[in-house]
């Protein structure tokens, strides 16, 4: 089952998108900080991180830069309020390796096709 | 035991009409949708004006169910939009309100593959949010909102009348959300026109001012007169306001403000030469002078509003025991405003230096307004500036 890690420090979100993804066969696990997600993610390797961007604690970039560390093979999807184009660390997520940007309020297809077109094995990673 | 939708709808819409705050009346709605017809949870979809999209913004239901405040939307193209937005939910839908599993039997029967493949995403839309109704919210021809109701705990499908108690309660919405915007319109409407007003009277104020100014421009002797005698006034009517049955209410004390800037406005009608005389007047001179409330009445009697600040305009020197100019007037036949200005512009005029006398040291120049109460002063009038004198004030 391929394993994928909600970090969100709103725990409606969490429970809310787990519920979501736990219903299309993903083994859902949740960490509501960065760091929380990277204790986690030492423990169990997820096949894909679906990041909050602004959340209290270490910022959601410094834990895409530390997952990245970790192992580099991890797929992280960034989830963030504003705009790509009015967000200064667009840029910055998508050097430091993020495979996606999904922009709130969401269209929750668009979120679920993110998701799991990300995890397919053959997928590409876009 | 059946719940009685009716009374349940009387008191919503009882407790809309005092709610002018929209996001507080939803929510009541969804709560309401929750406890009087158990379902599992229900989330209101709204208009996002700004964004141009439609936002998920009141869920309630268990956490995993209920959707976070603002963490979805649905776009124009969403299909669940497009069946509502394009009036195709009513072509296959009583009421409007999508059934889930009505939904599911007609993609067995609808032919048209477009409307097919229209209402298959719909009802995945539906899927998604584990909704199993959703009843839309018009208002006129615009959709305003979309309720998403979750199944019902007994696992009983919803029957007419809460259809219909949710249809109403959609009605209502929309009709209340329209209120508070129109409320909010009016409320900008209002502010504007406040702001507009307050502009209005900045100018006239500017105005006044500069009018004034030009007074002193040719009477030297009374430059910041005005002004001293503005501040006087501000006093004697803070006095006089304690009294409730005299009249001096904040509109009253606005026009003594105006009046006490603009009572020497005629001057501008007198000789310089006599103005800036240097030693007393001769008796023709001083008849010249005594023309200046008259030349005041004239410059201002065409301003609207003005009308009380003319009385102490043109009589702010007549005197109590009636041999005061230009008519005479005695006792309360001079207007409370005359008599104010009066006893403020005289005791400024005492205690200023002319080039030719020095001015008055104030105990004496209150002396004198004590002394002349009855006479020359209006007698309460002068009381409070004994009284302001000795408490330090002027």
């Amino acid at each position: 089952m391929r394993k994928l890690l909600i970090v969100d420090d709103e725990e409606d979100v969490r429970n809310f998108t787990a519920n979501f993804f736990r219903k299309r066969q993903l083994d859902v696990h949740t960490a509501s900080s960065g760091e929380e997600a990277i204790e986690t993610l030492k423990n169990s390797k997820p096949d894909l991180v679906l990041l909050d961007i602004c959340m209290g604690g270490i910022s959601g970039i410094q834990t895409l830069a530390e997952i990245k560390k970790i192992d580099k093979s991890i797929k992280v999807v960034i989830v963030t309020a504003t705009r790509p184009e009015e967000n200064e660390c667009y840029h910055e997520c998508i050097s430091l390796g993020a495979c996606g940007y999904v922009q709130k309020p969401l269209e929750l297809k668009e979120l679920e096709l993110v998701v799991m077109s990300t995890l397919q094995p053959e997928g590409t990673t876009a | 035991m059946a719940i009685d939708y009716k009374k349940a709808l009387e008191i919503a819409s009882k407790s809309m009409i005092r709610v002018h705050d929209p996001d507080r009346l939803i929510k009541m709605i969804v709560r309401m949708i929750v406890q009087k017809v158990k379902v599992s949870h229900a989330n209101i979809l709204l208009h996002d004006k700004e964004r141009g999209t439609y936002v998920m913004t009141v869920s309630r239901g268990p956490s995993g169910l209920r959707v976070p405040n603002g963490f979805t939307r649905m776009d124009d193209a969403n299909p669940l939009i497009r069946l509502f937005k394009e009036h195709k939910a009513d072509l296959l839908f009583s009421d409007n309100v999508i059934i889930y599993s009505k939904g599911k039997k007609y993609l067995d029967i609808i032919a048209n593959k477009e409307l097919n493949q229209l209402l298959r995403d719909a009802l995945y839309q539906m899927e998604m949010f584990d909704t199993v109704t959703c009843i839309p919210s018009y208002f006129v021809d615009e959709l305003i909102g979309v309720f998403l109701l979750g199944k019902k705990d007994n696992g009983t499908e919803f029957d007419k009348s809460e259809l219909d108690f949710f249809t109403a309660l959609a009605s209502d919405v929309a009709m209340a959300i329209n209120n508070a915007q129109t409320f909010k319109d009016l409320q900008k409407a209002f502010h504007d026109l406040k702001n507009e007003l307050e502009r209005n009277k900045r100018l006239f104020i500017s105005i006044t001012n500069a009018m004034a100014a030009a007074i002193d421009a040719k009477d030297h002797y009374t430059h910041g007169h005005t002004t001293r005698v503005k501040e006087v006034s501000h006093l004697i009517c803070d006095r006089l306001a304690t009294n409730k049955t005299n009249g001096v209410d904040d509109k009253f004390r606005e026009h003594v403000a105006i009046a006490s800037v603009l009572h020497d406005i005629g001057k501008i009608g007198v000789p310089e030469a006599i103005l800036n005389k240097q030693g007393p007047l001769t008796p023709d001179e001083f008849k010249v002078i005594k023309d200046h409330p008259a030349i005041g009445e004239t410059i201002l009697k065409s301003i609207d509003g003005l009308e009380d600040c003319l009385l102490a305009v043109k009589y702010h020197h007549e005197r109590y025991d009636g041999s005061g100019y230009p008519i005479g007037l005695k006792g309360s036949q001079i207007p409370l405003i005359a008599a104010i200005i009066c006893v403020a512009d005289a005791y400024d005029a005492m205690v200023s230096d002319r080039p030719y006398r020095k001015g008055l040291p104030k105990e004496k120049a209150i002396t004198e307004i004590v002394t002349l109460a009855g006479k020359q002063f209006h007698p309460e009038i002068s009381a409070i500036m004994n009284d302001l004198y000795r408490e330090g004030r002027i």
